[in-house]
């Protein structure tokens, strides 16, 4: 009996302990992959840190789940003028900053100012833009020298991103987080959690939700976003029901989740793509044959099945767009997945190929891009290459890429973006300095036209001309496996989940 | 007995004069970039170097050197590049797990290892004894991430009685807290059971062996007397070392049981801050570490005075 009773009280502990911790109802638990880096979003290009920051700041526009460009901010999309060098944006009225103040035109003229002089992304536009300014108090103007399309989609990308500051927090640092946006930070405790709070002056737009646009409900009291580094802990967390969602699992957990009662497998079908990026500016790849000595040389479908595993998880697909995308053509892939020795061979003989090592850079931080290096080094090895694996920490990875001596190759990959414009690699200024006088004209071109069809067949010449001039090579596609729990509603399908719409079933 | 305090500490100075410029030197040399990392993977070089140039990383390494021993001299460990907040801040918040963690693994080891290690001594080649050290030695040997993920799966995830990780959110109090610690606490101090448990029974057996066991067995002494107070006592100063260094080994973070059960503590806060290249954090993590390592030592030393008359200094 004396035994019996112990059981029950170790028991009711144990359930004190778990339970109220965890089964919070309102609380939304977020395991994610690491501590963002920032809480200033214009600040960084991580994805993480996309994630954790879209609940408290606000862009002026945002995507649907078509990835077209919507109003969040501002009141409508702006009208631009014909030559598209203006762009009035008329800002919603009656929005309040987490301090209590208002937003209006100043506030967002002054932080747009801060993106083109700060952010990665606004300092690639700002020698487009010859003037931000407040033309009223609930009217932006963008006046440009000349016209540049991908800008609206730009300013909603949450990457980066050109959120809106109060006007008195904008300095070269922003003083406080004070944004906009549904949920307002409450706490942060580095490497523990960082919980964020509904915030009661939310004034949602209208419109039905639609992928990050429309209606924000705030159906839950709180999001807390804990940062999990170890992917283990995170599929664990999530069956034993300690997360509600799980970003970042790896693939081999999915028959875990199918097998759960508690929760269950989110793939993200497509994620992104892993790419081989080329140095354009120093080395081996200066030489247009080795380039394509190695596009012909790989074999994708053995890289992504050594790197994914399951099929279920990869695709073997060239086109730079996934099946089903606005951007999909097929022009130039041909060249992709050949497989072909004595194709490279050929053009290793054109090039004058001396047996210099192939520099190849890449790390353990995403073991799928070591598995990709692997692979890729015997198919070049076949091929004729004398080839040097880098293997590093992602530090030093970070450090060494910026430096065009120390790499040939660098492995890494994005998630797919509704706007190619926002893809650095094709600029000549990126780090990997991609410079072609036809690939510029059509890139100008691309930029600056604003018809949908039109862009779409200079698209296509883009592509091909990646094909042709191998800046890069993108391997593939791949799905990432989330997890959720079986309890949890609301959340969309992204590579920037979200959560201002998520319930939980009692 | 002065002089040898007054020796010793002038001693710890000097360590710790050293290990700040090996540490000063060790991160400086390591390759990596903090700017790059904190800016992103579409950030471009020019960026990096201007966030580089405002973190102060572009000056020379003679003028950050010197820079930091002021600093560490007016007993400042400097803001961490990524946090953007004072490293005794964060050292002071990540200091409950650690204490608590360390705490427990220890009483848990000490437990476990200490009686098992005189009964073992005690029935020397008896099955208890075969057997308790082929346990330590497995124990010893299991990694203890390995572990870890067991107790998460069938313990934590399975039964649903402790978390899986972290130590507790927004609302936990204390109690929660220590709750999350239960899991990683055993599994550190089964892990360290193993070391104590072997310099135990070794100890243990030298003394046993002594003639004034002998002697007090003659006299008609009790065994429980005989090991117990007389060669327990005899046996504790090497006991009391591995201890203290098992100890100071905890302190200065159960870097992979606190990865794997992410617990926020300073383990996990100086692993972070190496794969961020967060310089002033690893620096000033590593600074108090060393410090406690030198300190523990130190009491250690002192309390073989208290252990054992024979022991002049």
């Amino acid at each position: 009996m004396k035994v019996l009773k112990g059981l029950i009280a170790a028991a009711t502990l144990a359930s004190m302990m778990t339970g109220t911790a965890f089964a919070a109802q309102n609380v939304v638990n977020v395991a994610i992959v690491g501590e963002p880096d920032t809480m200033d979003p214009m600040m960084s290009t991580k994805d993480v840190v996309s994630i954790v920051t879209q609940h408290f700041y606000e862009t002026l526009f945002t995507f649907n789940s078509k990835f077209e460009v919507v109003p969040l901010l501002a009141e409508t999309m702006p009208t631009i003028s014909d030559d598209g060098k203006s762009y009035s944006i008329a800002i919603r009225k009656g929005i309040t900053f987490h301090d209590g103040s208002t937003m209006d035109a100043h506030d967002v003229a002054d932080s747009l100012n801060r993106w083109v002089k700060t952010a990665s992304r606004g300092k690639g536009v700002a020698d487009k833009i010859d003037s931000i300014s407040a033309s009223d108090d609930f009217t932006v103007m963008i006046k440009m020298n000349t016209a540049y399309s991908p800008l609206l989609s730009l300013l909603a990308f949450s990457n980066s991103a050109a959120v809106v500051y109060p006007q008195e927090n904008i300095g070269e640092d922003i003083s406080a987080v004070v944004g906009t946006g549904p949920y307002k930070l409450e706490a942060h405790k580095p490497d523990q959690y960082i919980q964020l709070v509904k915030f009661d002056n939310y004034v949602s737009r209208d419109e039905p939700s639609d992928g990050g646009s429309g209606a924000r409900t705030q159906s839950m009291d709180e999001i807390r976003f804990i940062p999990v580094p170890d992917s283990n802990t995170r599929v664990e967390g999530i069956l034993s029901g300690q997360f509600d969602f799980a970003d970042g699992l790896p693939v081999e957990a999915i028959k875990r989740l199918e097998a759960s009662d508690k929760a269950e497998p989110m793939v993200l079908r497509p994620f992104g793509w892993p790419i081989f990026a080329f140095n354009h500016k120093d080395g081996l790849n200066t030489n247009l044959h080795i380039r394509l000595a190695v596009q012909a040389a790989l074999n994708e479908d053995d890289m992504l099945f050594a790197a994914f595993g399951d099929d279920a998880f990869f695709v073997t697909d060239g086109p730079l767009y996934p099946e089903g995308w606005f951007w999909r053509t097929d022009a130039g892939a041909s060249a992709y997945n050949v497989h072909d020795a004595d194709a490279a061979a050929g053009h290793l003989k054109e090039a004058g190929y001396d047996g210099t090592p192939l520099r190849i850079l890449t790390s353990h931080q995403y073991e799928f891009h070591f598995k990709l290096a692997e692979v890729a080094k015997a198919n070049l090895e076949a091929a004729g290459f004398k080839v040097q694996l880098d293997v590093v920490d992602w530090a030093t990875l970070g450090q060494r890429r910026n430096n065009p001596e120390l790499w040939d190759i660098y492995i890494t990959h994005s998630p797919f973006i509704a706007e190619p414009a926002l893809n650095s690699m094709y600029s000549p200024t990126s780090r990997l300095g991609w410079k072609d006088a036809e690939k510029e004209a059509i890139l100008a071109e691309f930029t600056s036209v604003s018809d949908p069809e039109q862009r779409k067949v200079l698209f296509s010449k883009l592509q091909e001309k990646v094909f042709e001039q191998v800046p890069f090579i993108k391997i593939g596609g791949f799905n990432a496996l989330l997890g959720k729990s079986s309890k949890l509603n609301g959340v969309t399908k992204t590579p920037w989940p979200f959560f201002w719409n998520a319930t939980i079933d009692d | 007995m002065p002089l040898y305090i007054a020796r010793r500490l002038f001693g710890m100075l000097v360590v710790m004069l050293i290990v700040l410029t090996v540490v000063f030197v060790i991160v400086r040399i390591a390759p990596g970039d903090p700017a790059a990392l904190i800016l992103g993977p579409d950030a471009t070089p020019e960026d990096a170097i201007e966030l580089r140039e405002k973190m102060g990383l572009n000056r020379p390494i003679i003028v950050q050197y010197f820079s930091f021993m002021t600093q560490i001299a007016g007993g400042d460990l400097g803001r961490s590049l990524f946090f953007d907040t004072p490293v005794t801040t964060l050292l002071y918040q990540r200091a409950e797990p650690t204490i608590f963690l360390t705490l427990f693994s220890l009483l848990i080891a000490v437990s476990i290892a200490i009686p098992i290690g005189i009964y073992a001594a005690y029935r020397r080649g008896s099955f208890f004894d075969q057997s308790a050290l082929s346990l330590a030695m497995l124990a010893a040997a299991i990694p203890s991430f390995w572990t870890g993920l067991l107790f998460q799966q069938y313990i934590a995830a399975g039964t649903g009685w402790f978390p899986v990780s972290g130590y507790g959110g927004p609302d936990a109090n204390f109690f929660e807290r220590m709750w999350h610690l239960i899991l990683p606490a055993i599994v550190l101090g089964v892990v360290n059971s193993a070391l104590i448990l072997r310099f135990t029974r070794a100890s243990m057996l030298d003394v046993l062996a002594d003639d004034y066991i002998r002697t007090a067995r003659s006299k008609g002494m009790s065994e429980r007397r005989v090991v117990l107070r007389h060669a327990l006592k005899n046996a504790l100063i090497p006991i009391v070392t591995i201890v203290g260094l098992t100890l100071a080994l905890l302190i200065s973070g159960a870097v992979v049981t606190e990865r794997v059960f992410n617990l926020p503590g300073i383990g996990s806060l100086v692993v972070g801050a190496v794969l961020r290249r967060d310089y002033p954090t690893i620096q000033g993590t590593l600074i108090i570490v060393a410090g406690l390592y030198v300190m523990v030592n130190f009491l250690v030393d002192m309390l073989y005075l208290a252990i054992d008359p024979r022991v002049k200094y």
